[in-house]
């Protein structure tokens, strides 16, 4: 029955009163109110917050109910809310993020769970077989069944770098999964990466180039890897991220070697490198890791790339890119993501 | 018998588990809210699970009633549309402002009513003025048609349009309930006050009961259904009530069997209204169900 | 009715039923059940939404239903809002109902 009389609220970013009150709730249950989050629900009694739940795109997170107002149905009320939200804002594929004593609160609400890490993180879906279908359908694509080798690469644009990597790690095996990630976080889009990727590797006739979903590096499996500063979650993330990958893409596509860049640069990259040392040779997966291509004796990066557009700086650009990436970077498109890392309005 | 209505419980209009159980707790009515408690993007999906339920749900009895969204709303025509077709005993209008706004909605209803063959005039009406103007067309909104059979004071919204806020001993109220009183007396329909919103001030809300027993009301709008014993409670009569006023019917018939026009008890004379009251006492108690009325005669609207 | 988008209606509070209606390129009505009751009436669910389907003349649809114990009147009720939702918000025919 439900007589409690709560009034719900629907936070903006503008509420900052009640901001302040979610994330103080949020920090008494251990959680805090993420930086990300666009979405957040409340419910109060009289004046008291009693539950609360955010949404960050395409994933819940951020459940919490106050002890004495459990088993109330109120964490059915909060997720409901939030389910209808994002299917509002057009997203039905949907992701809870939440603490492993919850799992069969939300496993009774329809949601499979995709990953758990002991007493730390337990990620889950609303689609049944959502993650298992999704690599079966790479590997339908990829009509290969002997052992193979993988890559995940962000490619912000796809640089000489990526380009030597995936080129090395094809030469070394039968076949190579190359995996752009599909969040749309980074400056370059999502699709125009995957394309840059594809056109830079065409040459390669035992890889396919497919997209991540929200299954690898996505805000789903590694929420802390988009945010700006680093936080103390990245290594639970980054074991998630590499569990995932470890329990469902291994398997499926039968990869027995993953390749990875070595990092000198990003703190954040180097956490998740040092971690998939430790957790993917536990399932019998080799980790290598391949020294950056250099020029002028300086690794090629993606960030280096950016700041050089950022100041307009073409030409040295020019010998860092391969030439399909250099092309696209001419074109209307291309001009329109160099102003936005300017920092310019696009011009219409 | 006469009907009483001293509960009439606001059930959300769009909550299933609360819809489906809401004559349970004993309310004399029951009123499915498609209004303010739904919110606006969920109107069609409120209209039609009360739809569906009024349509396939057994509420064994229970007075059911309806309150739709104002004509002067996106809502109000479709949610006539769709109520009236699976026939509550009662169509709430809020927000009433003038006799012409019942008489609007008596002339959908009636539309509807003839369309699919229901007996014309077998759903009643229940109007809420909740604005200064609505209590001062009280008095004509309460005459304005033959199925009306109570009007209600919403309280929230008019104190908003008064420019004050409630308290706890209603003074800012007490003209508007006058009002609203002298208007149902003189139709002869029922009076219904307004919600105690405040759930958990058990205190206030039983002053506030007696309060409105006291001025003369014949039931209140309840919103959790631990308010539905309070009012039941306090809206039935004491055994002291019952017993004086039976001695007062008794003597009553007994001058009527002498043909004497002078009713005494215990050597005072006893007026008309007192012999009515006494009969509304013995009604309410024997709808309350602790009195069983024997050969008296009840009241009725 | 042509369902042209993809709708939901109704929570997954208890006694309620959570439904998604989307279209299905592929033709046909296709129904995907999670219920706790689904042993028990299963059946009874898929018949009740076949029938609102009909009755509101929609051929080609992917019914997706969380159900949280909810009555068949419930179903309903929040099938067709879904339903009309799809349709880009389609009124009822009231008119054309049974009403017994």
């Amino acid at each position: 029955m439900d007589y409690l009389g709560l009034t719900e609220y629907i936070l903006t970013r503008e509420d900052q009163k009640l901001r302040g009150a979610v994330g103080a709730f949020l920090q008494k249950q251990g959680l805090r109110l993420e930086e990300g989050v666009d979405y957040t629900y409340a419910l109060v009694d009289g004046k008291e917050l009693v539950a609360t739940g955010s949404l960050e795109k395409n994933v819940i997170k951020c459940v919490a109910v106050r002890q004495d107002y459990q088993n109330m149905g109120l964490t059915n009320k909060v997720i409901s809310q939030l389910v209808y939200a994002a299917h509002k804002g057009g997203k039905e594929h949907l992701f809870i993020y939440t603490k492993p004593g919850n799992l069969q609160i939300f496993t009774d609400l329809g949601f499979y769970k995709i990953m758990a890490l002991a007493d730390k993180v337990v990620l889950l879906e609303n689609k049944r077989d959502g993650i298992r279908d999704f690599v079966r359908q790479i590997k339908q694509k990829a009509c290969f069944e002997g052992r193979a080798s993988a890559v995940v690469v962000n490619c912000n644009p796809f640089t000489l770098g990526h380009q030597y990597l995936i080129e090395q790690a094809a030469e070394e095996s039968e076949f190579l999964y190359v995996l752009v990630v599909s969040e749309d976080k980074s400056v370059f889009p999502a699709d125009v990466r995957l394309k840059l990727v594809q056109e830079g590797t065409d040459h390669l006739k035992n890889i396919l180039v497919q997209e991540t979903g929200s299954y690898l590096i996505s805000s789903a499996t590694f929420p802390s890897y988009f945010l700006k500063e680093e936080s103390v979650a990245v290594s639970s993330h980054a074991a998630l991220d590499l569990e995932i990958f470890a329990n469902y893409f291994a398997p499926i596509l039968n990869i027995s070697r993953r390749y990875v860049g070595e990092e000198p640069y990003c703190s954040l990259t180097n956490v998740y490198n040092e971690k998939m040392k430790v957790i993917l040779p536990s399932y019998g997966i080799v980790v290598r890791e391949i020294p950056r291509r250099e020029a002028v004796q300086q690794a090629i990066s993606a960030s280096w790339v950016r700041g050089l557009l950022k100041e307009n700086r073409l030409e040295e650009v020019k010998a860092l890119v391969p030439e399909t990436t250099y092309r696209f970077l001419m074109t209307e498109e291309g001009r329109h993501i160099i102003d936005k890392l300017k920092g310019l309005r696009p011009m219409l | 018998m006469f009907k009483l209505r001293r509960t009439m419980m606001y059930v959300p209009g769009n909550n299933p588990s609360m819809v489906k159980d809401a004559h349970i707790f004993g309310a004399d009515t029951v009123m499915f809210d498609l209004e303010d408690s739904v919110a606006l993007n969920e109107k069609d999906a409120a209209r039609l699970l009360v739809y569906n339920a009024l349509k396939r749900l057994d509420y064994e009895g229970t007075e059911i009633a309806v309150r739709i969204n104002g004509l002067d709303t996106p809502y109000g025509r479709e949610d006539l549309e769709a109520i009236v077709r699976v026939r509550p005993h009662i169509i709430r209008l809020p927000k009433a402002e003038t006799s012409k706004d019942v008489r609007d909605i008596e002339a959908i209803i009636e539309e509807i009513e003839a369309k699919e063959g229901i007996p014309v005039g077998s759903i009643q009406l229940m109007a809420a003025v909740e604005s200064a103007r609505g209590v001062l067309n009280a008095r004509e909104i309460a005459a304005a048609s033959k199925r009306l059979v109570g009007i209600a004071i919403g309280a929230e919204d008019f104190v908003t349009d008064m420019q004050t806020t409630r308290s706890l001993d209603g003074m800012e109220l007490l003209a508007a309930r006058s009002q609203v009183l002298l208007a149902a007396r003189n139709a002869g329909i029922y009076a219904l006050d307004t919600v105690f919103s405040d759930v958990n001030n058990e205190e206030g809300f039983i002053n506030e009961v007696k309060h409105i027993k006291q001025l003369g009301f014949d039931g209140k709008s309840v919103i959790n259904p631990r308010q539905i014993d309070v009012v039941h409670r306090i809206y039935t009569p004491t055994p002291q009530e019952i017993h004086r006023s039976e001695r007062i019917l008794k003597a009553s018939e007994e001058a009527a069997r002498k043909g004497s026009g002078v009713v005494s008890l215990d050597g005072k004379m006893v007026d008309k209204p007192i012999i009515e009251r006494a009969q509304r006492v013995l009604s309410l108690a024997t709808a309350a169900g602790t009195y069983e009325l024997e050969g008296g005669e009840a009241i009725a609207y | 009715m042509e369902i042209k988008g993809s709708a939901m209606a109704g929570t997954l509070e208890s006694s309620d039923a959570s439904i998604v209606v989307a279209p299905n390129a592929d033709k046909g009505i296709v129904i995907d059940l999670i219920s706790s009751v689904e042993k028990q009436f299963g059946e009874d669910i898929r018949r009740t939404v076949k029938q609102v389907l009909k009755e509101l003349d929609v051929e080609d649809a992917i019914v997706k239903i969380q159900d949280r114990g909810a009555l068949d009147c419930v179903i309903r009720a929040r099938l067709q809002t879904a339903v009309l939702r799809a349709a880009n918000g389609k009124s009822f025919d009231w008119e054309g109902q049974r009403h017994v």
